[in-house]
């Protein structure tokens, strides 16, 4: 069946297995027998640790003989540490998660990425996966718009809108994130789609204060030391609201931002079938459901709740770029400019 | 028996564009205690490192015992533990992390001796310095003359064949000094071991040596007995740097009586003096202050008026300052020999003292 | 003509000159592979070569120039630091003097990341605890702005000024008392004194800090990281992180800019070297200076409270901010708005990677240091000892690792060892050889100051007295340099634990490390979370430490 769409849509043809089988919750083709003989899972990934952990102990929880190792590093260290393995051909990790849709890309291009085929990436739509299938999927949606401290800024001071945002009320008071920030090219990429490079260049007089991560951006919120956060990312709001911080989060009538979190296989996995198996089960629903738990991020498989505390992602209008390589091809440009309006150059 | 100990032929030793020791050469016979003494940058440490195999000589030969163990033209270079000598260093040494024994066993353990015999070495030689009682003291916690006496300790426990010296007493007080002095030269009467001696201070080097080796500038000045040094000085610096002397300015216009040789100084003072095959520049004769007398003196000698000028005390002498015709004299006496200043005195001393040079 | 036997000293000397040597240039030279690459920036090896990179450096001037103001500024704050704190401690009688040396190795074993966030709580504008308090004394304003070119200096500055104490009191404890007490005598007060007479004499030790010290600052990272980004203030080891991180990953950049500074940093080095050869400082002989105290009256009051001030502003201001943060439910500063709770101290005990990352970091620091001790006593002996030909050269290439940014260096062993045929990639064997790499320079000039303070005539005794040189080495040498090499042990020990710039390229999922584990969940977690971290990671150093120091006290006999 898959096949035949496939062949119809003229995608070259991307195949799961004849039979999936049936696990609790989820349909894997993985050789599981084959996987419990490999006895470990090496995942490398962005994600904060502790949050991983809880998520690799559910999968670990359905699958004792399957030891899951985790190392936490910064997009660019992991992307660095991923080539500069390939090169020395030395293979440790089985799973990667990227955080920026132009390292992912760039992946595929070198044949980093093993193809499989998930039975479980039939619920996710084209656009969120790679084409051809079965290279990388969108493991999570980072969601990202305006927060402000409500003990500080007034409701109705508060920004509704992105263009609020250009108020100089606001100069010397805003923090977005670094030029690194995959998250940050996201929101400069579309936000310029939607309004115009003039957005940008009026925003840059406000001198806005740039930070590498989310963590520092809330905490100032929290403090004073800003009045508002542009590229607020949504599960740091949840977060610091499930802690109790008095933050608010503004749902833009325009769209909110959402950045992708590529998730895929080591084409030279030392452990495969474990990598497959693992896959399968995190693109479904209860893999699914536990990551937006333990992230607070929101999923792209539809059928899936929203992270705790937070609202569906129907509420949103999301905006991410449809061309991804359109927007890969900006990023030279976005590197400039966001330099400048940071205060690099 | 009869081949002496070291034996250093045109020893050169040279840094970069400095020459330290320039092509000197001596003989030190068994039992021998010698000593090198001049002021410092003569060489005379750079010498001593030298045979000691802590320093590399740029050229000539070295030989311990009859043994070649630096030859340049040979190019061969034994490693310093491996010569067999002993050295008694100016800052004594004393390694501050070990007791008084380990320090003295030192060299026997390095031998692999049994214990029992280190011990009983160890007890000997601290017996020979008078140190027993310090055997399990910690070393950092002893004087500057314990020291010292350890460093001597140690450097005879193994019973070396020769015994290296360098300044070893230059930084004790004088008194320590004197005493420790007497006590180096009696051990090593005693144990009869050759010995190279390097001092700067001249009363040591006459008071304990069999020969002394004057250097300067790298060279040797003159080799000889303490006597002969200090009475038969061969050259200014020799005579100038042992003892005290006066330094006479003049000619020599010919023969004296009894085989001396006349020599007329400033102002018409007309000397007999003696001359040694030698003597080179004959125009300075050296006269030492101890053997001026002031007043008369009988048999045959040199007598010239002369006004004391100046007088000091110096507790086992008294030193004069005598103005004379030739300009002026430096002269020592016996503190029971007071003059006053302004005085008028005779000066005399015999014609065998006043050395041409 | 006889061959010369073949002594273990021909052996072993260029033996550990040559293998340190090499474990230094081998990254060194992948770097320099890298800098010239001017075709696709995240290839490696590269396929086009050229001089653009370097070329590029010089339409970059800000950073530099933002670099080289910052680090003059922190430089001259921490000599003055530790030039004041070591005349007081060594040269006065305030009371309590042992105590507060001891205290002054704290603000080492806390990592410059984690005491720039606590100066972050502290003076940040507006609500840090400083400037609130300012506030509420009636001031309009803030104290002081942390985020600002004086306020990553003032954070460097607190860090680096006790490595400045640690070398100026060396040279004042090796002063002889007499050149002052004449001084007096003459009729000069104790000011005037303290002037004229002893900062010339302990000039050269303060010159050799000063100098390294100032290296150090070129190539800081963690304070500039925290502070000088939000603050919209780049120096050249932020942007050599920009260009490692981003994508593309512009690594062609990034060696030139870290080879760049590594020029100029060899050129403070060389000026280093060159005041070191001229000093005398030969100490540990028969006879040794005793420095005596300046009784200074009742100026013991003023004094002591600015010494006592130096160890609460660098050390429990920090720690109580972060004590603070780390019972927070979210980290605020803001009275009203704190919650506490216990819940960070579980988080982080409970993780599964922080225990074997603790022991991991606990495993290397004591391998390394105890290894690295012996090997770098062998190496600091023969540069500065023997006369072995080359050694000038090898000491210039070990203190190499000193003068590259860590950041840089890292991924330069990174390429380096991923290309050697021996498989110890992603293990902890290849953390201790990085770690050893980067840390030579650390030791080498720790146990160099002690060779130098040892009398030459206390080894030419041992030969003399016939040991061959490796029966030398260890009867004599090495007990005669045991506090250079207690020294040594404690600070590569300390900085194994807090490494972090090359831990990030090397650690592998079976082999990590606690140093990136705080800035991982700083940056992705919480602050909360990372304080606990923090607190646990000093504490536990700090036990493992006093542990180390009790056992060494019990296996030696003679002390010092």
């Amino acid at each position: 069946m898959v096949v035949l769409i496939g062949l119809l849509a003229g995608i070259p043809a991307a195949i799961a297995c004849d039979s999936p089988r049936q696990m609790e919750g989820f349909k894997t083709c993985a050789d599981v027998a084959k996987a419990e003989s490999e006895g470990t899972l090496v995942v490398y990934s962005t994600d904060p640790e502790a949050a991983a952990e809880q998520e690799l102990a559910r999968f670990h929880a359905l699958f004792p003989k399957i030891r899951p190792n985790y190392l936490r590093l910064q997009a660019g260290a992991l992307y660095a540490r991923l080539l500069a393995e390939r090169q020395g051909n030395v293979y440790l990790p089985d799973v990667t998660q990227l955080a920026d849709m132009s390292f992912a890309l760039d992946f595929q291009k070198r044949g980093g990425y093993m193809q499989y085929v998930s039975p479980e990436m039939a619920a996710y739509k084209p656009e969120y996966k790679s084409s051809p299938e079965g290279y990388w999927t969108w493991g999570a949606l980072v969601m990202a718009a305006i927060a402000y401290n409500p003990n500080l800024v007034s409701r109705e001071e508060a920004p509704k809108t992105w263009k609020d945002m250009l108020d100089p009320k606001w100069t010397d008071a805003i923090s977005v994130k670094v030029t690194i920030s995959g998250l940050q090219h996201v929101e400069w990429y579309m936000l310029r789609q939607l309004y115009g490079n003039d957005f940008w260049s009026q925003l840059a007089p406000l001198k806005p204060h740039a930070f590498d991560s989310y963590v520092q951006q809330f905490d100032r919120l929290v403090n004073g030391q800003d009045k508002v956060a542009l590229t607020a990312q949504y599960s740091g709001y949840l977060m610091m609201k499930a802690k109790g911080a008095p933050v608010e989060f503004v749902i833009p009538p325009d769209g909110v931002v959402a950045a992708p979190q590529p998730w895929g296989i080591v084409k030279e996995a030392p452990h495969p079938a474990a990598a497959q198996l693992f896959m399968d089960w995190f693109l479904s629903l209860p893999g699914q459901t536990g990551n937006a738990e333990v992230l607070l991020t929101h999923s792209a498989r539809s059928d899936v709740p929203p992270p705790p505390g937070g609202v569906s992602i129907n509420e949103f209008k999301v905006l991410t770029p449809t061309d991804w390589h359109a927007f890969e091809q900006t990023h030279a440009q976005f590197v400039r400019e966001w330099n400048k309006i940071t205060g690099l150059r | 028996m009869n081949r002496p100990r070291i034996e250093v032929a045109n020893l050169a030793v040279r840094y970069g564009d400095v020459t330290a020791v320039d092509d000197i050469g001596f003989d030190i016979a068994s039992g021998e205690l010698v000593t090198l003494l001049g002021p410092s940058g003569c060489g005379k440490t750079t010498t001593l490192r030298a045979v000691a195999g802590l320093e590399t000589p740029s050229g000539g030969n070295i030989r311990l015992n009859g043994e070649t163990v630096y030859s340049a033209s040979e190019r061969r270079n034994v490693p310093a533990e491996k010569r067999g000598v002993s050295m008694v260093f100016q800052s004594y040494a004393i390694w501050p992390h070990m007791t008084v024994f380990d320090n003295v066993a030192y060299g026997l353990r390095v031998r692999k001796l049994p214990a029992a015999e280190v011990r009983e070495n160890v007890q000997r030689v601290l017996g020979l310095v008078q140190m027993q009682a310090f055997s399990d003291r910690p070393a950092s916690k002893l004087s500057g003359g314990q020291q010292q006496r350890v460093a001597v300790a140690r450097a005879i426990a193994f019973s070396p064949s020769v015994l290296l010296f360098d300044e070893p007493l230059s930084n004790l007080d004088a008194k320590l000094r004197a005493e420790m002095r007497v006590e180096l030269r009696e051990l090593q009467r005693r144990l009869d071991i050759t010995s190279l001696y390097v001092t700067h201070d001249q009363e040591e080097a006459l008071a304990i040596s069999d020969r002394v080796i004057v250097m300067n500038g790298g060279k040797i000045e003159q080799i000889g007995t303490p006597e002969d040094i200090y009475n038969r000085p061969r050259t200014r610096f020799v005579a100038d740097f042992v003892g005290s002397a006066n330094l006479i300015a003049g000619k020599v216009r010919g023969p004296g009586s009894n085989g001396t040789l006349l020599f007329e100084a400033e102002g018409g003072v007309q000397l007999e003096v003696v001359a040694s095959d030698a003597s080179t520049e004959r125009d300075t004769v050296a006269l030492r202050t101890s053997y001026i007398h002031l007043g008369s003196m009988p048999g045959s000698h040199n007598a010239v008026p002369g006004r004391i000028h100046r007088r000091m005390f110096h507790g086992d002498f008294i030193q004069y300052v005598v103005d004379w015709p030739a300009g002026q004299l430096i002269v020592r006496r016996p503190p029971t020999e007071l003059f006053d200043e302004g005085s008028e005195v005779t000066v005399s001393f015999a014609p065998i003292h006043c050395v041409l040079l | 003509m006889r061959l010369p036997a073949i002594t273990p000293r021909q052996i072993v000397m260029p033996l550990v000159v040559l293998v340190c040597g090499a474990l230094v240039i081998y990254p060194i030279a992948f770097l320099i592979n890298e800098s010239l690459n001017v075709g696709d920036p995240s290839t490696f090896p590269p396929e086009q070569y050229g001089f653009d990179n370097f070329t590029n450096l010089t339409d970059d001037y800000r950073a530099l120039a933002n670099t080289l103001l910052v680090s003059c500024i922190a430089t001259v704050l921490a000599v003055i630091f530790g030039f004041l704190q070591a005349w007081i401690l060594t040269r006065t009688n305030i009371p309590g003097r042992q105590r507060l040396e001891r205290l002054m190795e704290l603000p080492y074993y806390m990592t410059p990341l984690i005491g720039a966030l606590a100066w972050g709580v502290l003076l940040g504008p507006k609500t840090g605890l400083v400037n609130q308090a300012w506030r509420s004394l009636g001031a309009p304003g803030d104290l002081f702005n942390i985020y600002s070119a004086y306020g990553i200096a003032w954070v460097m500055a607190l860090f680096e000024g006790t490595v400045a104490f640690v070398m100026i009191s060396a040279a004042m404890k090796s002063m002889d008392p007499s050149l002052e007490e004449s001084s007096r005598v003459l009729g000069a007060g104790k000011l005037r004194t303290a002037l004229r007479i002893t900062l010339p004499l302990v000039a050269p030790g303060v010159l050799s800090a000063t100098i390294f010290v100032f290296a150090e600052m070129l190539g800081s990272f963690a304070a500039a990281f925290v502070l000088g980004i939000p603050g919209r203030f780049y120096v050249v080891t932020t942007e050599i992180w920009q260009a490692t991180l981003s994508f593309p990953p512009d690594y062609g950049r990034a060696a030139a800019m870290g080879l760049s500074l590594f020029g100029v940093m060899l050129i403070t080095l060389t000026i280093a070297r060159f005041v070191l050869k001229h000093g005398t400082y030969t100490t540990i002989t028969g006879k040794a200076f005793r420095p005596r105290e300046m009784d200074v009256g009742a100026m013991r009051w003023p004094l002591l409270a600015l010494a006592w001030g130096y160890i609460v502003v660098a050390v429990i201001l920090p720690l109580g901010a972060l004590l603070l943060t780390s019972f927070e439910r979210f980290a605020t500063v803001i009275l009203p708005q704190m919650h506490f709770t216990l819940a960070n101290y579980q988080t982080a005990l409970q993780m599964g990677s922080v225990g074997p990352a603790f022991v991991n970091s606990l495993i290397l620091g004591v391998s390394v240091s105890t290894i690295g001790v012996v090997v770098i006593g062998v190496l600091a002996w023969i540069i500065y000892r023997s006369r072995m030909p080359g050694r000038g050269a090898a000491e210039y290439v070990i203190m190499f690792p000193q003068a590259v940014p860590r950041l840089v260096f890292g991924l330069g062993l990174l390429w380096a060892w991923i290309n050697m045929p021996i498989p110890i990639y992603g293990t902890l064997w290849l953390l201790g050889l990085a770690y050893f790499t980067v840390f030579l320079p650390l030791g080498l000039r720790t146990i160099a100051s002690v060779v130098l303070q040892v009398d030459p005539s206390l080894e030419e005794c041992a030969r003399v007295c016939g040991a061959g040189w490796v029966y030398q080495m260890r009867t004599v040498t090495m007990p005669l340099l045991r506090p250079g090499l207690v020294a040594a042990w404690l600070l590569i020990f300390i900085a194994s634990v807090r490494e972090l710039g090359v831990s990030i390229f090397l650690m592998g999922p079976n082999s990590k490390v606690i140093a990136p584990a705080i800035v991982n969940s700083w940056l992705s977690s919480s602050s909360e979370l990372s304080a606990a971290m923090a607190l646990i990671q000093t504490a536990t150093v700090f036990i493992a430490v006093a542990i180390m120091f009790s056992l060494a006290r019990r296996v030696s006999g003679v002390t010092q």
